[in-house]
């Protein structure tokens, strides 16, 4: 799930001093459930900007809406209204939704409250731990579904290197080495051997190294119309 | 059809409404009596009120897995020879208004032997 994270509320308030009617727009989807831009969010980044004291006097008019996905254009366009007047949006989406509305409401201004930092998988309440960076070529089956791009400091691919101690990753103390939680994964499910196996040098391009991907699924039936 | 449901051990704490992320729960307090409110279209299933409750007493399987809800129930139409469904009313009336004629409900094996037949009866009379 994406994962991201409110702004210092400073520079919320500094990207958006200069118009005077804002809608402060939430996401009902990842941003909801990692607690940081769903209509709970939205609501209070509104009510904090208000008393925050940081306009100088010239206090904007602030609305406030959540659109279930706002990475979708056709939702968005459909069942998102902009107010009248309104000079930009505050989006509390990812990046995705940032750019999607602002694809469907150009050359309206929309300025991103959060900063989109990864994806993310939550072991324990409230926890969100990056363990995938979409890399394109998943390698999860040779080592017992421990990612060593997202999870090893260096994203090696042939074992730890030589600072691995104690299970611990020499590069940020506080990180399990990912290559000994492979190891210690294949053990428990008999695999060792995978661990023997060698493969091709990889290619990195569908990590991104070859610009921005896309994903194309024919045969589902156009948007529908307004 | 409500999906979200408490057991008898909800006491009415409220903590899952001020700890909803989607502003999903709500509640009305009248009388004698508090109610508790859910809105499906806004709850994004994230579970934190089912983590949240200090009682244990949301049922968020419920929200996982429930019966089906009846959409909508239209006329159909069956084949003349075999009775097999083909396509309902509505469906059948629009193909014909695009056809521009009206078309014998037949299914595909049936369809196939009519046409057949026609076509040995049309060389028939041609030859004859």
């Amino acid at each position: 799930m994406i994962v991201a994270e409110l702004k210092p509320l400073k520079e919320i308030a500094a990207s958006v001093a200069e118009y005077r009617k804002i809608l402060v727009l939430g996401c009902g989807s990842c941003v909801t459930v990692c607690l940081s831009g769903g209509e709970r969010e939205t609501q209070q980044l509104t009510r904090e900007l208000l008393r925050s004291g940081l306009f100088g006097g010239k206090l904007p008019v602030f609305e406030s809406g959540t659109v279930i996905r706002q990475c979708e254009k056709d939702l968005v366009e459909t069942y998102q209204q902009v107010p009248p007047d309104t000079e930009a949006i505050l989006s509390l989406a990812c990046g995705c939704g940032v750019q999607t509305v602002a694809d469907t409401f150009e050359p309206l201004p929309v300025i991103p409250a959060l900063n989109t930092t990864f994806y993310g998988a939550s072991n324990e309440a409230g926890v969100w731990r990056e363990v995938c960076q979409g890399c394109g070529d998943c390698v999860l089956s040779h080592t017992g579904s421990i990612c060593p791009v997202a999870r090893c400091a260096k994203s090696l691919f042939n074992g730890p290197c030589g600072g691995s101690q104690n299970g611990r990753c020499e590069i940020f103390t506080d990180n399990p080495c990912a290559w000994a939680m492979i190891y210690y994964r294949l053990k428990k499910q008999n695999k060792l051997h995978l661990l023997h196996e060698v493969h091709a040098p990889r290619d990195w391009q569908p990590a991104g190294g070859a610009g921005p991907r896309v994903r194309i699924r024919t045969g589902i039936g156009g948007s529908p119309q307004k | 059809m409500s999906y979200f449901k408490v057991n008898e051990n909800c006491n009415g704490c409220l903590a899952c409404v001020q700890n909803c992320p989607a502003c999903a729960l709500s509640y009305e307090d009248e009388a004698v009596s508090r109610t508790l409110r859910h809105n499906m279209t806004l709850c994004a299933r994230c579970g934190q009120c089912w983590r949240v409750c200090p009682q244990d007493a949301i049922e968020f399987q419920h929200l996982l897995q429930s019966a089906w809800d009846d959409v909508v129930t239209l006329d159909i139409v069956r084949c003349s020879v075999c009775d097999e469904v083909l396509y309902t009313d509505a469906y059948g009336e629009h193909v014909q208004e695009r056809l521009q004629k009206e078309v014998e409900p037949r299914c595909p094996k049936h369809q196939e032997e009519f046409s057949r037949l026609a076509r040995a009866h049309f060389q028939t009379e041609k030859k004859a």
